[in-house]
């Protein structure tokens, strides 16, 4: 291939810009990120540039201010509620969604996985008003039932693909074998799909975690996560006491992802966006 | 299903299938009951009270009538999606060599850039927005760095203007154009690519001809996601924008924290809904076209 085996000898100047590129493209991905990181550890009362002096003074005010934490807590709660919720409902959907010839079965994973499509201020503006007809209003239930709806399809879609890559054949042999179908779900069916439950489930927390469109509508006393109460003090003071929070919540988003790594890989949960 | 499947399935199993079959669906009910009860009926109900108006004598579809005919509520719509279209032009401009190069340049599985990618997805908004808050800030680390290099000679006031929305959005959505053109580029032969090349086309024609043409699909995916992120962030626009940025979700929460007017920012919403619904039935139109291919 005489053609190709030229390009390679030449010095490859359309190859230097792409990696130039690409190299740019990653600095402006972490940049903001990078940077909330260092003022999280300066010393300055407020952002200034360049950074003076570093210490952990923002990280004392992060833990003395009270709502910081308590948010902290009450957006694991609904994670932890949406999540679990999201696998009780999920999974079953998934087993049925992933085997099933029936010529509904498109149609019915396009609509769980619907709630991925919808803009989130509607989904949050719909939601409020309609648990307050039911008298939930602004109350902890309607928080995690709200996040529940978002989480749900994060569990379908990599349960699903977990089960489907798996195929049917050990599921099968078990069955021929003369187990029946409790000893077949309990034995075969769940050690093949734990891995994606597990990834899903973290991965719905994340989602979870991070949501705000939604959360924000029901702000009050005792239904605050920690974005709403970090998107209310970032417009109302400045100092850098939200990047240590920022941050902190950032080192725990990244070890729960590299846990979701080493399950299933990120491709499951993020490969097949659709 | 295969030969071998056919053969190896004993009575049985075949008999169990054939069960699976008709109660295949059951599974699914409990979530789709969750989904009918916590979904469908929100957004329902939430139609419903996009009908009602605060003046007494008001019309069923008196906000309707407002949005579309005043100009200022159709100037927002349009904003709306002129910001969506732009910010995926972006977004595939900017990330379709970042994919080529990661399906193409990179050796291995890639798994440091896949993960350096999805990463910032994980951080919160407030985060990224205050990230760009300060690089962006008159005085700021870009101001001084380009001032530095000598490329402007007075400090950039960036903030709060158009240019830091779509610095925000496209650092936001920028990743998911990438995923989605990378794992379609990741299914292109190569060898198409090479006997191009061997029969004498230059590298840039193989690219126009061969290459770009096969991984239009990806294009097309990403472009929808990506547009359909768009129509509904708003806090983009709240943090960085400073009012500099109307869009229909901005308004929305406007209207639902400053006006208070319930029916006007639900039907704001159900025009939301009906660009999701588009963006929705494209999408499946395109992976069902796939799926017959």
């Amino acid at each position: 291939m005489p053609a190709i085996l030229s390009n390679r000898k030449r010095p490859d100047t359309g190859l230097m810009v792409l990696r130039i590129f690409v190299a740019a493209f990653f600095i402006f991905l972490l940049a903001p990120i990078l940077i909330v990181v260092l003022y999280s550890v300066s010393d300055a009362a407020y952002t200034v540039w360049p950074i003076q002096d570093l210490s952990l003074r923002w990280y004392e005010r992060m833990i003395e201010y009270r709502p910081f934490l308590t948010s902290l807590g009450f957006s694991f709660k609904v994670a932890i509620w949406a999540a679990a919720l999201s696998i009780l409902i999920g999974v079953p959907a998934a087993l049925a969604l992933a085997r099933s010839r029936s010529p509904l079965a498109e149609a019915v994973t396009t609509f769980l996985l619907a709630p991925l499509s919808m803009p989130m201020i509607l989904l949050g503006v719909a939601l409020l008003y309609y648990f307050s007809w039911m008298g939930l209003g602004v109350s902890q239930t309607g928080v995690i039932l709200s996040h529940t709806v978002v989480s749900l399809p994060y569990i379908v879609r990599t349960v699903a693909a977990v089960y489907m890559n798996a195929g049917k054949g050990q599921e099968e042999s078990a069955a021929i074998l003369g187990a029946n179908r409790v000893q077949v779900f309990v034995r075969v069916t769940l050690p093949m799909i734990r891995a994606g439950i597990l990834a899903g489930g973290i991965f719905a927390m994340l989602i979870s975690l991070d949501n705000l469109p939604i959360s924000f509508f029901f702000a009050g006393p005792d239904t605050n996560t920690l974005p709403v109460v970090m998107l209310a003090y970032q417009q109302n003071q400045f100092d850098p006491a939200i990047a240590a929070i920022s941050t902190t919540q950032m080192v725990i988003a990244i070890a729960m992802l590299l846990v979701v790594q080493r399950l299933t890989g990120l491709h499951h949960i993020i490969g097949q966006q659709r | 299903m295969t030969m071998a499947d056919k053969i190896t399935l004993s009575p049985a199993a075949t008999a169990s299938r054939r069960r699976k079959t008709t109660h295949g669906l059951l599974g699914t009910l409990p979530a789709v009951f969750f989904l009918v009860v916590f979904f469908v009926l929100p957004l329902i109900d939430n139609t419903f009270n996009s009908l009602e108006t605060r003046a007494e004598d008001g019309g069923a579809i008196d906000n309707y009538m407002r949005l579309f005919t005043d100009s200022y509520y159709l100037e927002v719509i349009l904003r709306t999606l002129w910001v969506s279209f732009l910010s995926t032009v972006l977004c595939i401009v900017i990330g379709y060599p970042v994919a080529y190069y990661m399906v193409r340049h990179v050796k291995g599985s890639g798994a440091l850039l896949i993960f350096l990618l999805v990463a910032p997805l994980m951080t919160s908004i407030i985060m990224r927005t205050y990230g760009w808050q300060i690089l962006l800030a008159r005085n700021g680390p870009l101001s001084d760095w380009l001032m530095a290099l000598g490329l402007i000679d007075r400090p950039l006031g960036l903030l709060r203007s158009p240019v830091s929305v779509y610095f925000g959005l496209v650092h936001i959505l920028a990743p998911y154009m990438v995923i989605s053109i990378a794992s379609v580029l990741q299914t292109v032969d190569r060898r198409l690519e090479e006997a191009s090349l061997v029969m004498g086309a230059s590298r840039f024609e193989t690219f126009r001809r061969i290459t770009l043409p096969l991984s239009t699909s990806g294009i097309v995916t990403g472009s929808i996601i990506v547009f359909m992120l768009c129509n509904g962030s708003f806090l983009t626009m709240l943090l960085l924008g400073n009012g500099s940025v109307v869009t229909l979700p901005l308004l929305i929460y406007q209207q639902f924290v400053l006006v208070n007017d319930t029916g006007f920012a639900a039907a704001m919403g159900n025009v939301l809904l009906l660009l999701a619904l588009i963006c929705l039935y494209l999408q499946l139109r395109i992976v069902r076209g796939k799926g017959a291919a």
